[in-house]
């Protein structure tokens, strides 16, 4: 049966003279599990808030929208609020009560359940969900990969037979946002409720999803199958951006100018299996280039302790690390490992109880006042939104600048540097409560070079990027790393992103730093915490770990039968 | 069933008794027994060693109060020395001893209350009046710890940028400013979200229904009952003026009609309810396990 079916449908912002959505016409089907993407900005978040009556924005309309072959816009508030259910990109803004149980309990009660019919299907949600030891906790006390499972169940516990998402994993760890996926299959597959979700990270849903819609400028530009949209993406454009931002296995097939045959892998088992019979591995790696960097030492811990109070546990036990001046260094590790803990310890937010740390060569006890964070070390945080504070760019910057004491020639000069070479100059003049992610990112890193930092460190810099702004955000490390001889820390979840743009990887755990190497030889050693590329490719390029590497492998090594 | 499991409404009307008795008498051994039934009460939920900690604040506190009142008030026949050319007179003395033992009882209960009335049961109250009312108290709640750690984040990244560090009172205070003018503009950003999530689910809709954890049961029934017969028999006894008592001029006699001895029985009988029920809640675990 037919759920919704979207005609003609075009969209004005008010004061905008672009349409946001340019007539669009797509039909889904109940039970389908339907994947939109698109690069940011193309109006995928638009359209998603279309389909919700409640939440359709103000401005210009035309075409139609039906939901079961009736306008949505006339759909009765009860039956809308029921069975057409919304998740949110974040986990923590949308939740409206003080604990899991009153916030379940809170769309059915809106719709007016009796009492038993809530605490009977709360008690279903509960087990679905394996919400059963917070059942009764504070929502402040869980994690954000649990606050999202709960707006979910709360959305379920209406028995919707439509769910629409909006990026939901983007501020979860990749476990997390795993879990989560794997959550969203199944109640696709064993409840058959519609899911329509918009997703930037699609090495996860892609697999699962039924149908995939592209959208660009506000136009569907393709509309198929996972296993076809390659193919229809090349149709328009042979190097078209959004190749880029598919899986793996798929982007890897992409780069191959394959002849159409041979089927289009979506997981890293096709894929793997698309290599080994189709490529020859006579060379079996690449020249690696020796990582350039100096050999002046940064920034060094040795035996580093910390913990958070005298009766808690040690959080970092006996740190020892050294980083190079012009060295990127990535630390991975998974949640709650003291990743961020050991960043704060190294730009001086909090302060080991045992242990050294030399910040170029002098203790970071010695820098007094504000000193060590004036022409030495930046710190780019996880919340980009703690970074600015006035209500646009430029005043950010400029308090930066009086702090600094450049005068007003020296002022501009900097700002106008800085921002064209972030490319940021069209954004300064806005709020940045304004900007998309990416965009939010480069201000803020802006903000931490009028600093003129020689060491930046970066928290989980990839989270709730999509794969245009974090290539974006690589080329800014490497051209920092370049031009300013700037030393480079982050700590990340993003196994891709830290391959990517690293000199070295680290990996943490338990309070202590268990190994580190280059990319390739870090990466090549572990069997389960590698990129999916080298995870698809193992076999017969055991050291290649990007995805570049493997399509220059592939192309150099040739195909099977030629 | 322990005594904090009793539905909220239960709860509500017993404390309110206790505490509208304690606070409107002035009678020494309805005091005391008020006294001695909330320190009873304290020990069933919070153990013997906790309430003989607590004495180290109460005891001085407890003094305290009993010294000030002499020092303050000169009223009464009996004067028994002078100081600094006022009277320090027996009948202070003894009402300012009485006048701390209401203070510390009332103390004591209102602890037992703020242990046992948790967040749900004042939401589940106050939802029965306003249900718009409950959900702005769940959303208060919720929204303080996160403005709290927004705040905290927000301005240990300023201070890594190196600003607001001077130590200056006027750099501090423009940083905080800042701060908090920036965790207002997110806690607004934050209601759109909210706002827009209620009204995704519903919100707004005629015949709201309310959920909550609590029933009301029999039991329930049958304690506000036993606590309205022994309090009304108490203020009865109150308002016959067979529990009359004066401090000043001269202190009387402790009254001891029939009635009086009545209010007495009775009112003990309401302040040791709590702790008889969860006594026998643990009299009946350890039969339990004894039987295991």
């Amino acid at each position: 049966m037919e759920i919704f079916s979207v005609k003609n449908l075009s969209f004005t912002y008010p004061l905008c003279s672009n349409k946001a959505i340019d007539n669009i016409n797509f039909s889904i089907n109940s039970s389908e599990f339907i994947l939109i993407c698109g690069q940011s900005g193309c109006g995928k978040t638009t359209l998603l808030k279309l389909l919700k009556k409640e939440l359709t924005p103000k401005g210009e309309i035309s075409g139609s929208i039906f939901y079961k072959n009736q306008t949505l816009s006339e759909l009765d508030n009860r039956t809308s609020a029921e069975q057409i259910g919304f998740v949110m990109q974040n986990p923590e803004s949308q939740v409206v009560m003080h604990k899991v149980s009153y916030e379940l309990a809170f769309g059915a009660e809106n719709i007016g359940l009796p009492k038993d019919v809530i605490c009977r299907r709360m008690a279903e949600m509960v087990n679905f969900f394996g919400l059963n030891d917070i059942f009764d906790s504070e929502i402040s006390s869980l994690s954000g990969g649990q606050k999202q499972l709960v707006n979910l169940a709360s959305i379920m516990i209406m028995h919707p037979n439509v769910i629409i998402l909006d990026e939901p994993t983007s501020q979860l760890d990749p476990i997390a946002s795993k879990d989560f996926i794997s959550v969203l299959r199944r109640i696709n597959a064993e409840l058959g409720i519609t899911i329509i979700i918009v997703e930037h990270n699609l090495e996860d849903v892609m697999p699962i999803s039924d149908k995939v819609i592209v959208i660009d400028n506000g136009k569907v530009i393709a509309n198929d199958t996972p296993r076809n949209i390659c193919a229809a993406l090349k149709n328009i454009n042979e190097n078209h951006p959004m190749l880029k931002a598919l899986p793996t296995p798929t982007k890897i097939y992409a780069s191959l100018n394959n002849n159409k045959d041979i089927l289009c892998p979506i997981t890293v088992k096709e894929g793997k299996d698309f290599l080994e019979k189709n490529y020859k591995s006579d060379i079996k790696e690449l020249p690696i280039n020796k990582p350039s960097h100096s050999n002046n030492i940064a920034v060094e811990l040795s035996n580093i302790w910390y913990r958070y109070e005298r009766n808690s546990k040690d959080i970092l036990k006996d740190v020892n690390l050294k980083v190079y001046k012009g060295e990127v260094f990535s630390l991975l590790g998974g949640n709650g490992a003291g990743k961020t803990t050991l960043m704060s310890v190294i730009s001086g937010i909090n302060k080991a109880y045992r242990g050294k740390i030399l910040i170029n060569g002098k203790k970071i006890k010695d820098y007094k006042k504000n000193s060590l964070y004036l022409h030495n070390i930046a710190y780019l945080p996880q919340s980009l939104q703690t970074v600015f504070i006035e209500d646009n760019v430029r005043k950010d910057f400029d308090e930066v600048c009086k702090l600094m004491k450049y005068d007003k020639d020296a002022k501009e000069k900097i700002i106008l540097s800085v921002s064209e070479k972030l490319g940021i100059t069209h954004l300064l003049d806005k709020n940045p409560y304004d900007l998309s992610g990416g965009e939010q990112q480069k201000c803020a890193i802006a903000k931490m070079l009028l600093l003129q930092p020689k060491i930046l460190l970066m928290d989980e810099p990839s989270k709730a990027m999509d794969s245009f702004a974090k290539e974006s955000l690589s080329e800014i490390i490497k051209m920092l790393k370049s031009d300013d001889e700037m030393t480079i820390i982050i700590v990340t979840h993003d196994i891709d992103f830290a391959c990517e743009c690293s000199d070295r990887v680290g990996l943490f755990f338990d309070g202590n730093i268990v190994s580190y190497n280059t990319p390739n030889k870090f990466f090549t050693e572990n069997t389960f915490y590698t990129t999916s590329a080298n995870r698809m490719a193992r076999n017969i390029y055991p050291s290649a770990v990007k995805c570049s590497d493997i399509i220059k492998l592939c192309q150099r090594n040739g195909l099977i039968n030629e | 069933m322990r005594f904090e499991n009793y539905n909220p409404i239960t709860i509500f009307i017993y404390f309110l008794i206790v505490f509208l008795i304690t606070m409107f008498t002035v009678n020494p051994i309805l005091l005391i027994i008020s006294l001695i039934g909330g320190i009873l009460f304290f020990i069933s939920n919070n153990g013997i060693m906790r309430f003989l900690k607590d004495l180290a604040f109460y005891l001085p506190l407890f003094v305290l109060i009993a010294v000030t009142n002499p020092l303050f008030s000169h009223n009464g026949a009996t004067p028994l020395f002078f100081m600094n050319g006022n009277a320090i007179t027996y009948e202070a003395i003894i009402y300012g001893i009485f006048i701390s033992v209401m203070i510390i009882s009332v103390m004591y209960w209102c602890k037992c209350f703020g242990i046992i009335f948790t967040i749900d049961k004042i939401l589940y109250l106050v939802g029965k009046i306003s249900s718009k009312l409950a959900i702005v108290i769940s959303m208060t709640v919720r929204f303080i710890p996160l403005i709290k750690s927004q705040s905290k984040k927000v301005s240990k990244v300023q201070k890594t940028m190196g600003l607001y560090t001077g130590n200056s009172y006027a750099d501090r205070l423009k940083g905080s400013i800042r701060v908090f003018s920036s965790v207002l503009t997110w806690g607004l950003e934050n209601g759109i979200n909210v706002s827009d999530s209620m009204l995704s689910r519903g919100y707004g809709l005629k015949n709201r229904t309310s959920w909550s954890p609590f029933k009301i049961t029999v039991s329930d029934i049958v304690l506000i009952l036993i606590s309205i017969l022994l309090g009304i028999t108490t203020l009865y006894g109150i308002y016959s003026k067979s529990l009359e008592f004066n401090f000043y001029p001269y202190i009387t006699e402790v009254p001891t009609f029939l009635m009086s001895y009545i209010s007495y029985s009775v009112f003990g009988l309401l302040c040791i309810i709590p702790f008889v029920i969860e006594i026998k809640e643990i009299v009946k675990w350890k039969y339990f396990l004894s039987k295991i």
